[in-house]
């Protein structure tokens, strides 16, 4: 019970992210910092740690995800969406355990990569506030093709490793009630919330009044290394799946 | 050797990739039709291959395989997308973003060829997945458009639901029949149908995938994504409606020998598939948008796709969805200069509402062309009978006659639009054509379906049909075909006919009403609207 319980605060199962928002000291930025590190921690742990799940605990990870779906609903921000991904997927990882690990490591580098994004945004248009920089895919078309890339990895489609690993888990478990729970909300939570900031950020027609900034080298490089490394993720999914299969 | 033309999911992948690092604008289209001819000449090859040693090309660890289906639909998709994409060469040249819709048109086909191709359950979750995604790229390449980015997020959200139907067939597939590789579960299900069992969980497990075929075929219920992407390029429009709402059908023929051991979902797709046939036939003559009629068009056409598939005639639907496409993708790519050819031309396009419903039209009927009516209406019954001293009797096993009544029925209804058209200069000459025409593409249709069957299924096309029989007689079927046409003569013609050519208002009102109705779409949006707005 309480390795479930270290499990749950580390996978961010409970939105403490409520208490960090009211405080001062703590920046939209450094709440995901802290829960990314979090997790980061939480996936090293399960390769050493095994560990069953708790139902209980699962359900209360659940009900934070549901809320932390209608939280990332409401946010235009960048570093907010980022860190509510983070919640909205702990379910998963508690329910899969050690399984669900790689599933949250391609969570972590998608989410790694739509920080970068949000960084750009706050560098060159003053805030990590998407809405009203439309037109990023008609003016910045290479800054347009990595949202996509991070948002339709998180919304699970493949190629893209989170979609893979989704996949592997769901057909190498048995299914319950909470499993079908889960998986349903997870499932649809993503593409939802990822669908609607898509269509929010990389949509819509250019807007005259806004001097659009293209990704220089540094930041190209970092974006290219994180494609890479969901790539790698992705080569690692497929023979996952393959293993599976065959 | 021959293992190379397994390859043909990765090329437009790697082209994709290529595109990526090509910096001249007219290097973009030159390399992709380049590799996607090889692409077509790989298919062909495959296709000989198959045909001429009469096997099957197995690879990458029994997961993608070139059989029969495949050789005849990918050599189809292949060539479709070679139209496509040197038909875009030119039309999207002045289209910001370029290079991004070349890229996207490769990935699309990556996937539908994977679609195709794949052998195992997995495989083709991932192909039907990465279609999805590809298609709401290319349905929301306009984005600017608003309008374009809606109705590019309703067709994700129903794809999403396709996706995730699909998902939980394949894991209730597993759990029942414990593989995923679609060669020894075809083994498992033909051995199952030999003694017939009646399982809720096979049931379950075949509506699903009916659902989920449904879903990507737009139809009805799930039809709004389809009308309304006419927003997309126009080679967008031609490819979705001649390539990617096919894969319904070709899931179901990957799940036929599944379907043999549920009739109730086979009848559940005959159902649904006649109304969805009827409602978007309707609906495409009465909307006043050629991309968006060419859309009920195509809806109509997938309903009938899963109606045959509903009565068992596997290669049949895989036929029709051949030729459908072909002629569909030819409209699609000519609506523009259709739409250049009426602007220029002030007496088109005609209003069908106004030949329906004005008074010119009316005082029109005379007991002459009535009587014309009427006999080109019994004509198609006339053809099936015709059809039927010719043809060998087996051909009329179970319920393929039923199928003939339908499509004859149908283009009968087609045939008498067309008549309508020429009555006025009445040219004898064009009605004979279209009467030979009509005759030519019924018999056509179904030696070529039986052919088709011949080699997709070979005897095992029986059990299908077996599996699919309505338990309907001829004579049932001839009566309640009667019945429909009588219906539609007393519902259009009842005022010609039983009364004198005054003006009655409450009969016009009624006839507004029906067609406000189909104006309006059946008030499909109208309630999402309500529902929006908390009416609902």
């Amino acid at each position: 019970m309480i390795t479930n319980s270290i499990f749950l605060l580390l996978v961010s199962g409970l939105p403490y992210y409520i208490f960090l928002e009211k405080s001062d000291k703590f920046s939209s930025k450094s709440i995901f910092l802290l829960s990314a590190i979090m997790l980061f921690s939480a996936i090293v742990l399960s390769f050493f740690i095994h560990n069953t799940h708790s139902e209980i605990l699962v359900m209360i990870s659940f009900i934070s995800a549901m809320y932390s779906v209608y939280r990332a609903t409401q946010t235009t921000n960048f570093y907010k969406l980022a860190y509510y991904f983070i919640y909205m997927n702990a379910p998963f990882f508690l329910l899969f355990e050690e399984q669900g690990a790689f599933y949250s490591l391609s969570l972590l580098v998608s989410l790694i990569g739509l920080y970068s994004i949000a960084n750009f945004y706050q560098k060159h248009y003053g805030s990590a506030n998407y809405l009203y920089v439309r037109g990023i895919t008609l003016a910045t078309p290479l800054v347009g093709i990595h949202i996509t890339v991070y948002l339709i990895s998180i919304g699970l489609y493949p190629p893209l490793p989170n979609s893979l690993f989704f996949l592997t888990y769901i057909f190498n478990t048995e299914a319950d009630l909470l499993w079908y729970i889960v998986v349903i909300s997870i499932y649809f939570g993503n593409f939802l919330v990822s669908m609607k900031v898509l269509e929010k950020s990389i949509f819509g027609k250019t807007n005259p009044n806004i001097h659009y900034v293209d990704l220089n080298t540094k930041e190209k490089i970092t974006h290219f290394s994180i494609i890479g490394l969901l790539a790698l993720l992705s080569i690692y999914g497929i023979k996952e799946i393959l293993v599976w299969v065959l | 050797m021959e293992k190379i033309i397994l390859l043909i999911p990765f090329i437009p992948i790697v082209i994709a990739i290529m595109l990526g690092f090509i910096k001249e604008k007219e290097q973009i289209p030159k390399v992709s039709i380049m590799l996607s001819s090889m692409i077509a000449l790989l298919a062909l090859s495959g296709s000989y291959y198959v045909i001429a040693y009469d096997t099957q090309i197995v690879g990458f660890d029994g997961l993608l395989i070139y059989n029969e289906l495949s050789a005849i639909l990918v050599p189809y998709v292949a060539i479709l997308g070679l139209v496509i994409r040197k038909y875009a060469t030119k039309y999207m040249w002045d289209e910001a973003g370029y290079k991004r819709f070349f890229i996207l048109l490769n990935f699309i086909f990556a996937s539908i060829y994977l679609l195709v191709m794949s052998n195992n359950l997995i495989v083709l979750a991932l192909a039907w997945q990465l279609m999805s995604v590809g298609l709401y790229l290319l349905v929301s390449f306009n984005v600017g458009s608003k309008t374009a980015v809606k109705n590019a997020r309703w067709t994700m959200y129903i794809h999403k639901s396709a996706d995730f139907v699909f998902l939980l067939a394949v894991i209730l597939t597993y759990q029942t029949f414990g593989s995923f590789d679609l060669g020894i579960l075809k083994e498992k299900w033909l051995l199952m149908s030999q003694n017939p069992i009646n399982d809720p969980m096979i049931f379950t497990v075949g509506l699903l995938y009916l659902l989920a075929a449904m879903m990507k075929s737009a139809i009805v219920p799930f039809h709004i994504w389809l009308p309304y992407t006419s927003e997309a390029p126009t080679p967008v429009s031609g490819l979705m409606h001649a390539g990617v709402v096919n894969v319904g059908g070709i899931l179901l023929n990957k799940m036929a020998y599944l379907l043999i051991l549920t009739p109730m979902v086979l009848n559940i797709a005959f159902v649904i598939g006649l109304f969805t046939a009827i409602f978007a036939s309707m609906l495409m003559l009465v909307v006043s948008d050629i991309k968006r009629s060419l859309g009920y068009s195509t809806v109509g056409q997938m309903g009938y796709m899963i109606m045959e598939v509903g009565l068992g005639a596997f290669s049949l639907a895989v036929y029709h969805l051949i030729v459908h496409g072909i002629f569909k993708a030819s409209l699609f790519l000519e609506s523009g200069s259709v739409i250049k050819y009426a602007r220029k031309d002030s007496n088109i396009p005609e209003r069908l509402s106004q030949k329906t419903f004005s008074d010119r039209e009316i005082k029109y009927r005379s007991a002459k062309t009535f009587k014309l009516i009427a006999f080109f209406t019994i004509l198609p019954v006339l053809t099936f009978i015709a059809a039927k001293i010719v043809l060998a009797p087996e051909f009329f096993e179970f319920n393929a006659a039923i199928i003939i009544l339908a499509f004859a029925w149908l283009t009968g209804t087609q045939m008498f639009l067309s008549f309508f058209k020429v009555s006025k200069t009445d040219s004898i000459k064009v009605i004979l054509g279209i009467i030979s025409s009509f005759i030519l593409v019924l018999f056509t249709y179904e030696y070529i379906g039986l052919s088709l069957e011949h080699f997709l299924y070979g005897k095992d096309s029986l059990l299908f049909y077996e599996a699919a029989t309505l338990n309907v007689t001829l004579t049932m079927s001839l009566i309640v075909v009667a019945l429909i046409m009588l219906l539609g003569w007393l519902f259009i013609y009842r005022k010609p006919a039983c009364s004198s050519l005054s003006s009655d208002k409450k009969s016009n009102q009624t006839k507004w009403q029906y067609y406000r109705f189909l104006v309006k779409e059946g008030y499909y949006f109208d309630i999402f609207k309500s529902s929006k707005k908390g009416k609902l």
